[in-house]
């Protein structure tokens, strides 16, 4: 008749005969010879009892048979699959075993127990090593599906292991902690984890790479290591870490202390090994402006690593410290590709060959675009100019102009947005100095607004560095527009305005003809010239070209239909009279809308 | 930090004359009188780490104190050497000929020493294995009563131990499997076996094809001493820095474990004809000796405390194989000792690879800052010419 796991009479329970014996430990127990529970009373009742005198070990003797039978078992069923749903006897009795030994441990050593703790002592590590070489087993998954023998019951994500197997390993390290092997079970643990780690950053195409080899790199191959390793940065900061700190916490479920600890350990070993790849970029000297979104984006990689949470165990100082480090020189790294914003800025001299038409200038509409773009890092890039300036001792002088109007109230700059200030204050410096090259006055003030409207056009486009620069910025830009706009109007048109005024037409109170006609022809030779030389000229803002037109329109319309209704009439005849008035006020309105159209033939009626 | 005082008053005393000097060139009489000045402090400091007293064992040769010593003697020469070379000059200063050569190779040799530094930290990583698994063997030799089971615990570490001292040098690269040989997949599987999978876990993070012989033998390429009228002053000093780098890279690697050491050179070029190497070329042949009768064996480098454990560690294997309960008195205590010992070994390495991790680590960081420092002012003298990558 056999038993069932805990003592219960079964009469359908078939009896295992002497020779299934070897294979179903966990039904040793109800073998006849062992009387299990007969045997946990006894030796319970033997621990209450122990003193110092006579002992009779015989108890003791039994048990230790009964586990070694059972350990022998064990140890023949197959690897990874050794515990079983009925393991916690099992686990139960290691555990007694190794109480019996602290016990007896106390013991004085002329008591006569010295030659059963020698049994009991080579019984536990016997049971230790088995336990141990379980846990290995059981840890060690085998990620290169190739190998053929899929053995475990595994789940499809990462650590992959199945609940089943987490919760035999969380027993195994119980009970090996509970007896006196936790160094060994530690260091399993760390050892396994450190392994399926690695394996997994290869999976990920995780490389390691010289800071030798980096150093050669042509910028092509090592964008690619870059894009690759942000990747393997976001996998790590947003699964990994999390997944193996469960992981820890599941199977160390009794010890949150252990757990800690080696999280902690197999936090800093997994960033070592991410952070040599930033560490290798030992950074050549001059890398070019666009470089720089690269480096901010391996920042805020660094920035996510160094914010998660790994614990406060020793270790965890080594990994912020380095982190910290690294981050820092990415950092430097950073601010020192966009000074090479300013350096080619200033250095643009373009050949002292100005812009035709007086268009939007290339470094005019990169420097806007690149600032536009940095400003998408904006919150990164304050981070970053904030260090530097902590750390070259840098203070902001608390000076007017640095302060920002914001919302009408007026805040000290951020050193970033400070920068920014620098940057565009290079730039209008450097359009100034462009504008110097045009002999035309009038060309340089359409040079002036159209690279004026383009930069205040992309501030509004970006409400970031519109903020970062302040309203009264942009305020003081506006009116710049508007005095260019003014003085082109005057350059341009006021010859051609004094052409059809009515004063001087008259001479002893009488309208002279061969003033009027003098007039004409100037006006015709004037406007001709300003239309020919200014149909070039550009103006690729479609606001800004009509509010120009609009206002030339607007003046010179009026001046002429005035000057031609008052005094075509003095002409002898039509004919005479169409011989200098050229044009109808219509025309001049048509003729108008021409301008700035950057037109390489100009289209002047004949008439 | 050692001899911190002699280096800040060093350098207190470069930028003193520094100011004193009108002319901007530098006077040639100058350079010299650094120099030898220079050459003076190295030479105090390498034969000060050089003379360990005796009755501190400890803090004996390629222990991880001395070693720490000697990396502390590093930074300060390393400092010295840079406050030298640019307190006080500009870019053009620093880029005439024989310069403009020697400064990029330095340079060069810098980032190297940076790989090398990686690959140590990566050794400690093992020595500190190997210190966990002496702890479990101290431990259970230390347990009373003493009996079987204890004794094949210890055993067991043991012979992991003393495996994972030597699988470094015969397996150099990374992601290598493990043979799962350790598995119990036969009856009355052998329970004693050595656990090789475990330390394979700890596997190398430099690049797989790296090796540690070849980066020291591709630093020592070109480090001559320069002749003739460049004999002096600069140049001079960028030669003992690169011998100083060369150096300490090279006991490093010969102290702690790293990839693929195999054929690692015993000659350094070091002058001999100059009477401040003595100390250099005395250490070199001693380590180089000792480097020479332990290569063949395998092992897992000269490091005092590892040489140390894996001796006390062979001999208490042979304690363990024949321990039967009780045991014999005098082995017993002879093994007792030898367990003390071990214990204060592994006591040594518990307070001092810490420290020597964050060292190595500050090595690293300080080879990089001052690298970059260097392309800077060299910078500022080339900037139009400097290509934009």
């Amino acid at each position: 008749m056999g038993k069932s796991q805990n003592g219960e009479n079964l009469g359908t329970e078939t009896v295992s005969d002497g020779g299934d014996e070897q294979n179903n430990p966990d039904e040793l127990s109800s073998e006849p010879g062992f009387k299990f529970d007969q045997i946990l009373k006894d030796v319970d009742q033997f621990i209450e009892t122990l003193d110092s005198g006579e002992n009779n070990f015989t108890c003791i003797d039994q048990f230790l048979e009964m586990v070694d039978s059972e350990i022998a078992a064990y140890e023949l069923r197959k690897a990874s699959a050794k515990f079983g749903l009925n393991m916690e006897e099992f686990f139960e009795a290691v555990k007694l075993l190794w109480t019996i030994i602290r016990r007896l441990e106390e013991l004085p050593s002329d008591s006569g127990a010295t030659s059963c703790l020698n049994r009991a002592g080579s019984e536990h590590h016997r049971a230790m090593l088995l336990l141990e070489n379980e846990f290995r087993t059981l840890l060690d998954i085998n990620t290169d599906r190739n190998e053929g023998e899929t053995k475990l019951k595994t789940v499809e994500e990462f650590p992959y292991f199945s609940p089943e197997s987490v919760s035999i390993m969380n027993r195994i390290g119980s009970t090996m902690i509970f007896a006196g092997y936790e160094a060994e079970c530690c260091i399993a643990y760390s050892g396994l984890r450190l392994k399926a780690l690695d394996a997994e950053l290869s999976k990920l195409s995780f490389e390691n790479i010289n800071v030798d080899d980096a150093e050669r790199m042509s910028w092509e191959s090592l964008e690619v290591e870059i894009g690759n390793w942000l990747h393997i940065m976001k996998h790590c900061t947003n699964n990994l870490f999390s997944e193996e700190r469960t992981l820890c916490n599941s199977v160390f479920s009794e010890h949150p202390s252990i757990a800690q600890r080696l999280f902690c350990e197999l936090s800093t070993s997994l960033t070592m090994r991410l952070l040599n790849f930033p560490n290798a970029l030992v950074l050549p000297r001059q890398y070019s402006t666009e470089k720089l979104f690269k480096f901010l984006d391996i920042y805020e990689a660094l920035r996510d690593l160094n914010n998660m949470e790994i614990g406060n165990y020793l270790s965890a100082k080594e990994f912020m410290s380095d982190t910290f480090t690294v981050q820092c020189r990415i950092g430097e790294t950073a601010v020192s590709i966009f000074s090479q914003l300013e350096n080619s800025i200033e250095s643009d001299n373009a050949g002292r060959i100005p812009v035709a038409g007086g268009a939007v200038h290339p470094l005019t509409r990169y420097t806007m675009n690149y600032l536009k773009y940095a400003c998408e890092y904006k919150d990164t890039l304050e981070q970053v100019f904030q260090k530097h300036n902590e750390m070259e001792g840098l203070t902001v002088q608390k000076v007017q102009e640095n302060y920002i109007e914001k919302d009408d109230r007026f805040l000290p700059a951020s050193p970033f947005a400070l920068k920014l200030v620098e940057v565009m204050d290079l730039l209008d410096a450097n359009i100034e100095m462009k504008s110097k090259l045009y002999r035309s006055p009038s060309l340089r003030y359409i040079f002036l607004m159209n690279n004026g409207r383009y930069i205040l056009q992309k501030l509004k486009e970006s409400t970031d560095i519109y903020d970062m620069l302040g309203h009264s910025w942009s305020r003081k830009r506006t009116s710049e527009l508007r005095q260019y706009h003014k003085l082109y109007q005057r350059d341009t048109w006021s010859n051609v305005l004094q052409t059809i005024s009515h004063e001087g037409v008259q001479v002893n109170g009488k309208v002279s003809k061969p003033i009027l006609k003098e007039r004409f022809k100037n006006f015709n030779a004037l406007f001709e010239e300003i239309l020919k030389t200014q149909s070039t000229w550009v103006v690729s803002d479609g606001q800004l070209k009509s509010e120009l037109r609009v206002s030339i329109s607007s003046v010179m319309i009026p001046a002429y239909r005035s000057f031609v209704g008052r005094f075509q009439s003095y002409f002898d005849n039509s004919k005479q009279a169409g011989k200098y008035i050229k044009y109808q006020p219509e025309d001049i309105e048509e003729l108008i809308e021409q301008l700035f159209e950057g037109n390489t033939t100009s289209m002047i009626r004949r008439s | 930090m050692t001899g911190t005082d002699t280096q800040s008053s060093f350098l207190g005393r470069i930028s003193i004359r520094r100011n004193q000097v009108n002319a901007m060139d530098g006077s040639h009489e100058q350079e010299i009188e650094d120099l030898d000045l220079f050459q003076k402090q190295v030479s105090d400091r390498f034969a000060e780490i050089l003379s360990a007293p005796d009755d501190t064992p400890f803090d004996a040769f390629l222990s991880i104190s001395w070693i720490r010593k000697l990396l502390d003697v590093f930074l300060g020469c390393e400092a010295e050497c840079k406050a030298i070379l640019l307190m006080g000059r500009d870019a053009a200063q620093i880029s005439k000929p024989p310069l403009d050569r020697l400064i990029p190779e330095l340079l060069d040799r810098v980032v190297k020493a940076l790989d090398i530094c990686n690959a140590i930290a990566n050794g400690l990583e093992l020595v500190r294995h190997c210190q966990k698994l002496a702890e479990i063997a101290v431990l259970a030799l230390e347990q009373k009563p003493f009996g079987e089971g204890q004794s094949k615990r210890a055993k067991k570490a043991l012979v992991s131990l003393i495996s994972a001292m030597h699988l470094d040098d015969k397996e150099g690269s990374a992601h290598k499997t493990t043979d799962r040989n350790w598995s119990f997949g036969r009856r009355g599987g052998n329970k004693d076996r050595p656990l090789f999978g475990h330390y394979k876990s700890l596997s190398w993070q430099v690049a797989r094809n790296w090796s540690a012989s070849k980066q020291i033998h591709a630093m020592t390429m070109n480090v001559v001493p320069p002749r003739g009228p460049e004999a002096s002053g600069l140049p001079s000093l960028i030669f003992i820095m690169n011998l100083i780098m060369v150096f300490v890279m090279w006991v490093l690697i010969a102290a702690i474990p790293c990839q693929e050491r195999n054929g690692l050179t015993t000659h350094l070029p070091i002058p001999k004809n100059v009477n401040w190497t003595h100390t250099l070329t005395g250490l070199l042949e001693k380590i180089g000796d000792e480097w020479k009768k332990k290569e063949k064996k395998g092992m897992a480098g000269l490091l005092f405390e590892m040489q140390k454990m894996e001796k006390l560690g062979q001999s208490l294997i042979d304690f363990t194989d024949s321990f039967q309960y009780p045991g014999e008195k005098d082995k017993v205590e002879e093994a007792a000792k030898q367990v003390a010992e071990l214990a204060e070994v592994c006591q040594r390495m518990e307070e001092g690879l810490g420290p020597l991790q964050m060292l190595i680590r500050e090595v690293f960081h300080r080879l990089v800052r001052s690298r970059t420092e260097i392309l800077d002012v060299l910078d500022q003298g080339a900037k139009s010419s400097a290509p934009l990558v």
